[in-house]
């Protein structure tokens, strides 16, 4: 699975003689290294404003990190994608422990529902709900229900040897 | 209360589990707090596992649960429960636990050692065909 | 041989002798160049004993005459080879050279610090005598009609091993069961995997 990190990415215009101290633009990014993360920037700086690389320079990135990166939490995503004859809005609820784990969660779901890459998604909101009545797909409400358990049926077991005299318990 | 069913072992807070791969391979922790359908939240504060996601693919259930141990509980909690419920002693007691234990036992011999354990072997089958032989004649 | 020679040299005012060179030099230069071959400065390294071969070791032959025993290993040779022995009053490994790639090292190990081996073990003692070739095998296997008798082991050998069995003997006997582990020979069973087994 692509492993997502969430960057802080500050950028500006370059200084010129009109205006010595340019405005200085933050964005919160999620991407799989620094690299992408500065292209996004510039990707989602050039249709907001009248900067672009050319024009401009990137001032700092740093990593965001999670800050219970033990407490087990559910997400909300807002997002847009690309499909092959549309664009459609969706939101999309993830169990996770980070909000980079939830959106990296949220990309491999996109792609194998959707076949959607990584380049036709757009990432409009990811907040965490706080609230359990606040969750609204089924599929994650199933997993806060109070005393929940389940069992893990078919366990395959792999024996190194050929044969076996016993036959697999998969229960 | 859960519905009656056919399965023994389930995936429940307070679980006790035995860990198949990993830096903490071979010990046990307990299930803290369930993620989704392939993760959950482990805890080992007596046993030296550290808190962490676990997949339940690398996980094996064991019939132990800490009773009544509330969701996501912090690794004080967990220890103080853990500890009341005489589950250490209960798996250390465990014919799987034992047999696990032999088995690694038997594996980190020597070659010297599996001649002497060879050795014994054939002084207990020696010892065991003769009695049978008396009792029978 | 000198480049130069001192010669006598007839005539007072000649100065007696002169240095004439050994070799006259040529009178062409060649045609082309004379390759000069690059000097090696390499060196053959000793073979670097493994770590877990100390002397004392017990080392289980895998290849050769002796495969599946289990031996004491005594000193590595300048060759790089080790010295082994059985000790040949326990399992019939004589005192014999084997390389380390053919052995695998026990964690086992005998206490041999206080067994003095003699100096004349080194890789001189194990070459073959050469034999003299001037008649051929066949002759000399049946000279005189019958088959040439075999050499008798040399006395020397013989006692050299006697003395330092004695040696490792009394050392080996200090562990209970460690002769009866010598005795036997080693072999895999069904469903051992010698990369997965601790020796």
């Amino acid at each position: 699975m692509l492993k997502i990190v969430e960057y802080q990415v500050l950028g500006r215009h370059l200084p010129t003689e009109a205006e010595p101290t340019p405005r200085l633009y933050r964005m919160r990014i999620f991407a799989p290294n620094e690299v992408v993360a500065k292209s996004r920037f510039w990707y989602f700086l050039r249709q907001l404003k009248k900067v672009k690389k050319a024009n401009g320079e990137i001032v700092g990135i740093n990593v965001i990190s999670e800050r219970k990166p033990l407490k087990v939490k559910n997400f909300g995503i807002w997002l847009r994608y690309d499909s092959r004859s549309g664009t459609h809005n969706m939101y999309k609820e993830f169990r996770a422990l980070s909000r980079a784990e939830a959106v990296s969660s949220m990309y491999q779901d996109m792609a194998a529902r959707h076949r959607a890459r990584f380049r036709s998604v757009l990432i409009l909101r990811v907040q965490e709900i706080e609230k359990t009545a606040d969750v609204k797909r089924p599929y994650i409400k199933q997993l806060l229900q109070p005393g929940l358990r389940f069992p893990l049926p078919h366990r395959v077991t792999k024996s190194r040897s050929t044969f076996s005299a016993v036959r697999p318990k998969t229960f | 209360m859960p519905e009656p069913s056919t399965f023994k072992k389930f995936v429940e807070v307070g679980r006790v589990v035995l860990l198949n791969s990993g830096a903490s391979e071979g010990k046990i922790a307990v299930i803290v707090e369930i993620i989704d359908h392939n993760r959950a939240i482990i805890d080992g504060p007596s046993t030296g596992v550290p808190r962490q996601p676990y997949p339940y693919k690398h996980l094996t259930l064991t019939p132990f649960v800490v009773p009544s141990l509330p969701r996501a509980a912090g690794s004080g909690v967990v220890k103080k429960y853990y500890e009341k419920s005489g589950i250490a002693e209960k798996w250390a007691e465990s014919s799987w636990s034992k047999r696990r234990e032999a088995l690694q036992k038997r594996r980190a011999l020597n070659d010297f050692e599996r001649f002497e354990v060879m050795l014994l072997k054939k002084q207990r089958r020696d010892t065991v065909r003769k009695s049978l032989k008396k009792s029978v004649a | 041989m000198s480049e130069y020679k001192e010669v006598k040299v007839g005539g007072e005012k000649n100065g007696q002798t002169r240095l004439v060179p050994t070799k006259k030099a040529p009178r062409f230069y060649p045609a082309e160049d004379v390759r000069q071959p690059k000097k090696v400065r390499k060196t053959a390294k000793p073979t670097a004993l493994r770590s877990k071969i100390t002397p004392g070791t017990i080392l289980i032959l895998l290849a050769g005459r002796f495969r599946g025993k289990r031996v004491v290993f005594l000193k590595q040779l300048n060759s790089g080879l080790l010295l082994v022995t059985g000790p040949y009053k326990a399992n019939g490994v004589p005192l014999r050279r084997v390389n380390q790639a053919y052995v695998i090292a026990t964690s086992t190990k005998v206490d041999i610090s206080g067994v003095q081996l003699s100096e004349k073990l080194t890789d001189a003692y194990f070459a073959k005598a050469k034999a003299s070739k001037s008649v051929s095998a066949e002759e000399e296997f049946f000279a005189e009609g019958k088959p040439k008798a075999k050499e008798a082991y040399p006395e020397e050998k013989a006692s050299e091993q006697k003395d330092l069995d004695k040696a490792i003997l009394a050392e080996i006997k200090k562990t209970a069961n460690l002769e009866k582990y010598l005795k036997a020979s080693w072999g895999l069973q069904k469903g051992q995997f010698p990369h997965e087994m601790v020796f």
